[in-house]
């Protein structure tokens, strides 16, 4: 055991025209530190492919954490997958990244362009074996891991990226590794670094990709604890119990809600003092108590959170905007998304009076609403999320 | 003089951040950034009457639109 974790992220772009995705990411969780990563790129687009890279994954993931050996997969695959009634063959490239108990990665490839990694910031070629299974060539690397580092997965859409557009020869591995370089050292999640990959090749695509194109990112990082409360707990003399629960786990410390920092403060005997700034109109002000990483208010903060949290798991469009703002929300955002691996929500149950106004858009139904949204959401991101309640 | 307005949950949806800059600019103006000292402070538990806003302890309610009559009367005058 070490305290290495895997900051996972992927994402697809369509070809042109296309309502399907002919790529497919499938991953399978082998208890807490390993999983199972297959990206499998079908033959052609559209439906067809959608289907050959579905199934090939699928069956590839589960196979192998069951630990049947990869003889039988590939035998498996090719027995399985439907004939192309044009092209006469089944057909469907994979790369598969198991990683085990964040110590090391067995490296599986077939067809795809060769995974990446970036160690140190540079490159680092894997050292790998030739495999002959049922007519296929496959590699196989095993890499021990390190602390910070990248590895990156692709379909054939990135390389091809611009070919015959921009570039004459689509955007070559070795481009794509200079780029990729250049962004080592920033520290964005897998998520992030998947995002800015993909518009790349979006814009040598010149809006309009060629195929389908496929990134997963796995960053190897440092487990991070952090810890959020929000809400007083619903019976008054469970304070002291809460906030010595709260302020005893390690790593950072986040206070939400007016009341909730309030007695946070009281707690630990010192001011709350609210900053009088509204980088964002939207976003109530912050506060700060010596003691306390991040003091913001609570619902509307939170809400906000809720619907950045969302869009990550999607387009990750308002990157932009929680990636550099000062508002209480960006600013959480920024320590769940990109800085904790396990967050510890501790949840008060008190009910504020004061906003059980029918004319007010915040009361407690609400609030408990967020913290499962939120939670739910975490937990897509590859976190490992605790909720207690007060 | 001290000025604080609540810029919890219910007084921000109730326009406590207009309050609260249009009173920076108006003590700015007047030239009283060292008479007036405007704070914020978190739920005041008058969330029904907000915005809520204290002069020396002393509870106003506010809307956006009152500020500026609010300042002429409470501000200005006895600072």
């Amino acid at each position: 055991m070490n305290d290495l974790c895997a900051d996972i992220g992927f994402r697809s772009l369509l070809k042109h025209d296309e309502e399907l995705c002919g790529d497919h990411i499938e991953i399978v969780e082998q208890g807490e530190n390993s999983q199972v990563i297959v990206l499998a790129d079908g033959l052609g687009s559209g439906v067809k492919a959608c289907i050959l890279s579905t199934l090939t994954s699928k069956i590839i993931s589960t196979m192998m954490a069951a630990q049947i050996s990869l003889e039988e997969c590939v035998a498996t695959i090719a027995a399985t997958l439907p004939v192309c009634s044009e092209r006469q063959v089944a057909y469907s490239t994979f790369t598969i990244m198991r990683i085990v108990n964040n110590e090391y990665a067995e490296i599986i490839q077939y067809d795809n362009p060769m995974v990446i990694l970036l160690r140190d910031g540079k490159n680092v070629e894997m050292p790998s074996t030739v495999t002959e299974i049922g007519g296929k060539t496959i590699y196989r690397s095993t890499i021990p891991l390190q602390e910070n580092d990248i590895f990156i997965m692709m379909s054939d859409g990135c390389i091809h990226a611009g070919v015959g557009l921009s570039l004459n020869f689509g955007w070559e591995r070795k481009d794509i590794i200079s780029f990729m370089e250049t962004l080592y050292d920033v520290g964005f999640t897998a998520k992030t670094l998947t995002t800015i990959l993909l518009d790349e090749c979006y814009k040598l695509y010149g809006g309009e990709p060629g195929d389908d194109t496929t990134v997963c990112v796995v960053r190897i990082r440092k487990r991070e604890p952090m810890n959020l409360m929000i809400g007083p707990p619903a019976n008054r003399d469970d304070v002291q119990k809460m906030e010595s629960l709260f302020f005893s786990k390690e790593g950072k410390h986040i206070v939400c809600g007016g009341t909730t920092s309030s007695l946070a403060a009281e707690y630990l005997h010192k001011p709350l003092i609210p900053v009088l700034e509204f980088p964002d109109p939207d976003i109530p002000p912050i506060a700060k108590i010596e003691g306390v990483d991040l003091v913001t208010e609570g619902v509307i903060t939170m809400n906000k959170v809720v619907q950045y949290a969302k869009d990550y798991l999607e387009d990750n469009e308002s990157y932009k905007d929680w990636s550099y703002k000062r508002d209480g929300a960006s600013q959480i955002a920024r320590l769940l998304f990109e800085e904790a691996t396990d967050i510890n929500f501790f949840v008060g149950r008190a009910i504020n009076p004061a906003h059980q106004n029918p004319n007010l858009p915040i009361n407690f139904n609400i609030k408990m609403q967020l913290v499962s949204e939120l939670t739910e959401a975490l937990q897509k991101m590859g976190k490992r999320v605790k909720v207690s309640y007060f | 003089m001290k000025v604080t307005v609540c810029i919890g949950s219910s007084c921000h949806l109730k326009g406590s951040r207009q309050i609260v800059e249009e009173l920076q600019y108006l003590i700015a103006k007047n030239n009283l950034q060292d008479k007036v000292d405007l704070g914020g402070t978190f739920c005041m538990g008058r969330c029904q009457e907000g915005v809520c806003v204290t002069v020396d302890g002393k509870f106003h309610s506010l809307s956006p639109e009152t500020t500026k009559q609010f300042f002429e009367t409470e501000i200005l005058p006895n600072a």
